[in-house]
């Protein structure tokens, strides 16, 4: 590749090239800035059962193939544990694929580590990855260094960076101090300090507090809408995908299942409705609900004392109705709620995969717990 | 493929000396910044060697004055390597003592780095930045060098007022250079405890048994002509210990273990030419297996 006629102001400077405030934006989507071409990758996993040392090797991608176009904003949408962190991880150069490989701004993941990371503003740990002896001010300042900001663009990056997401109250404090939501901003600012083309955020607003994650939202929409950056979003909360993201790829278990608009992935379902019913369920009534003619899949989506909603998709909703009722009354169950619904993602989710999301999650939130695991 | 739309990012050109350096001030000056943020870490490390030196200076002197015998006369004699000795056991036990707190502090500061950096998840996001590592580690190890250079200084000024000797008799100057020379292949030796630490993930016991291993190495306490042949050419290949041998000789006037001091000078720069590349070269090859494994964040 031609570095020189592609980044023309990138070569033979001491340091970098000058911060470009323009901002052109692109309202198609033309050429892929990021192409995946069968990536996989897998790990040799130790386990221990009942006192027994094993070897497992886990599958954590199975050839995934996928582009994402310049000025995009990409979702990536998946449980934990589905593989979107390693499909980041190995984009991100911190991890190498197994087998496949990935071309990030033009550059091979393997071939041009340094241009890829150069190319990429990354908050994938959540509020890790910072120094908690060091000030907001000096985190960013450290990490602008590393990234080959010149001084002086950095220091006026910072005070940019401060203003953008109001950490002047806190911003020259140790870290250790911080709150968790002040701990996230700080690591969203970290992200784009070096003003990169390609954004990584890793479910950047998971501890942020409801008005503090509307407000990154409305910056991450205006760094994609207003300066043109290429944006990869990965998050379990379909909301904020639906409310963000010009595409989206559902993975799981180490495979793109569903990719598209959140509208054509919805579209999809055109011949599928939504019905959500809540009230005590027992057993069979999933059964009865499944025996349904014209019922394509039950799911139970949460279950609190006794209590239960479950997600019934199925071809035609007004005309299944007195059926799905007539199922899930008598015989000790208790309707209390029944609503059809507009098909959301998390019913495509549920449609592709057999399993809600916001369950699959917390099992394995649940489980990692269990096994003295956290979120890394 | 698609141009970058927008801002193009830093560090797609090749950067230059000035952002290198700017990686290894940046990187120093952090680590100076967050030590300093511990109240008296500095100074206690700096106590160290008198300490450590202080145990066989006592027990000598002790048991030499019960036996009512002159105790730098019989270290002399147990310590004479081709005809040349000293008496000043006290300056030689505690010239042995900070060198080897500057050989310990440097592998220590190295290793608790790495370790430290995994658990708090500023390794991968040193690993998500373009700055080679190269220039992360000339950061550290400069900030791990100035530290142990402190500790030193402190304790070879206090050591030698609490044990009454004058270590700037002779051969200071040739003391220096051949330390400033010793330290760069413990540049290239911490590179590879990082590599190791890195791989293992655990720090302390590694670092507590190294340390006495080191100690055994080293002479710190004794030349290691006292150590049967095949321990005194491993020893000898290893450069914290020509450095000691070659700091000592030069201030008490004793036997280089090399011969002279050319001999020292020439081996000792050998080493500082071949051990830091090697120390990064096992670096990088033990970041890229981990990066195919399991990421260098795990921990």
């Amino acid at each position: 590749m031609n570095l020189a006629a592609r980044f023309p102001s990138a070569i033979g400077h001491a340091c970098a090239i000058t911060l470009n405030t323009e901002s052109p934006v692109n309202d198609a989507f033309m050429e892929p800035i990021i192409r995946v071409e069968g990536l996989s990758k897998s790990f040799v996993t130790k386990e221990r059962k009942k006192g027994k040392k094993g070897k497992r090797t886990v599958h954590a991608l199975k050839d995934v193939n996928l582009e994402v176009y310049e000025g995009e904003n990409f979702g990536l949408l998946g449980p934990n544990g589905a593989g979107k962190t390693t499909l980041i991880k190995c984009l991100t150069t911190l991890l190498l694929p197994s087998s496949g490989t990935a071309w990030v701004n033009g550059y091979n993941i393997e071939e041009s580590e340094d241009l890829v990371r150069a190319s990429l503003g990354c908050m994938l740990m959540g509020d890790r990855g910072l120094y908690w002896k060091l000030t907001g001010r000096e985190n960013l300042d450290y990490f602008g260094a590393l990234y080959h900001v010149p001084r002086e663009v950095r220091r006026k990056r910072m005070e940019e960076l401060i203003a953008l997401l109001k950490l002047e109250e806190f911003a020259d404090r140790t870290v250790e101090t911080y709150s968790s939501g002040q701990k996230m901003l700080l690591a969203f600012a970290k992200a784009l300090v070096n003003d990169a083309p390609i954004l990584f955020f890793d479910e950047p607003t998971v501890t942020m507090d409801v008005p503090t994650a509307r407000e990154l939202r409305r910056i991450v929409r205006s760094l994609n809408k207003e300066q043109g950056k290429t944006i990869v979003y990965t998050t379990h909360l379909m909301h904020e995908a639906e409310e963000l993201c010009d595409r989206v790829a559902i993975i799981d278990h180490g495979q793109i299942i569903a990719l598209g608009t959140p509208n054509e992935l919805k579209s999809s379902l055109v011949h599928e409705d939504a019905v959500h019913l809540e009230g005590v369920f027992p057993a069979p009534t999933v059964d009865r609900l499944r025996g349904i003619r014209g019922v394509r899949n039950v799911v139970v989506q949460a279950e609190s004392s006794g209590r239960s909603t479950v997600a019934v998709l199925c071809d035609n909703s007004r005309l299944l109705l007195p059926r799905i009722i007539e199922a899930v009354t008598g015989n000790g169950a208790s309707l209390e709620y029944i609503k059809p619904k507009e098909v959301t993602l998390e019913d495509v989710f549920i449609a592709r995969t057999g399993r809600s999301l916001a369950v699959d999650t917390r099992e394995v939130v649940k489980e990692a717990g269990k096994d003295g695991g956290g979120r890394g | 493929m698609a141009a970058a739309a927008g801002s193009r990012g830093f560090g797609l050109g090749r950067p230059g000396w000035r952002a290198r350096a700017d990686v290894v001030r940046t990187v120093f000056v952090a680590r100076i910044k967050i030590i300093t943020r511990y109240k008296g870490a500095i100074l206690m490390e700096a106590l160290l060697p008198i300490v450590f030196a202080a145990m066989p200076v006592l027990l000598g002197t002790t048991v030499a004055s019960q036996q009512g015998v002159d105790p730098g006369a019989v270290f002399c004699e147990n310590t004479m390597v081709s005809g040349r000795c000293t008496t000043n056991f006290r300056l030689y036990m505690l010239i042995g003592a900070s060198t080897f707190t500057v050989v310990s502090l440097m592998l220590w500061l190295i290793g608790y780095w790495v370790r430290r950096e995994q658990e708090t998840g500023t390794l991968e996001s040193l690993a998500l930045a373009p700055a080679r590592r190269i220039w992360v580690l000339a950061g550290v190890t400069t900030y791990a060098f100035v530290r142990a250079m402190i500790a030193f200084v402190i304790a070879i000024a206090l050591g030698s007022l609490i044990f009454q000797v004058n270590p700037f008799e002779r051969g200071v100057a040739t003391a220096l250079a051949f330390l400033a020379l010793g330290l760069l292949p413990l540049w290239g030796l911490s590179f590879m405890f990082g590599a190791f630490i890195m791989k293992i993930k655990e720090a302390d016991s590694v670092i507590q048994v190294l340390q006495w291993v080191l100690a055994f190495l080293m002479g710190v306490f004794y030349p290691i002509t006292l150590l049967p042949p095949i321990m005194q050419g491993v020893a000898g290949l290893f450069p914290p210990t020509v450095m000691t041998d070659a700091v000592r000789a030069s201030i008490l006037d004793i036997s280089y273990f090399y011969g002279s001091a050319y001999g020292s000078l020439a081996v000792l720069f050998a080493m500082a030419l071949i051990v830091p590349l090697l120390g990064y070269e096992v670096f990088e090859v033990t970041e890229r297996r981990l990066r195919r494994k399991e990421g260098v964040g795990h921990y």
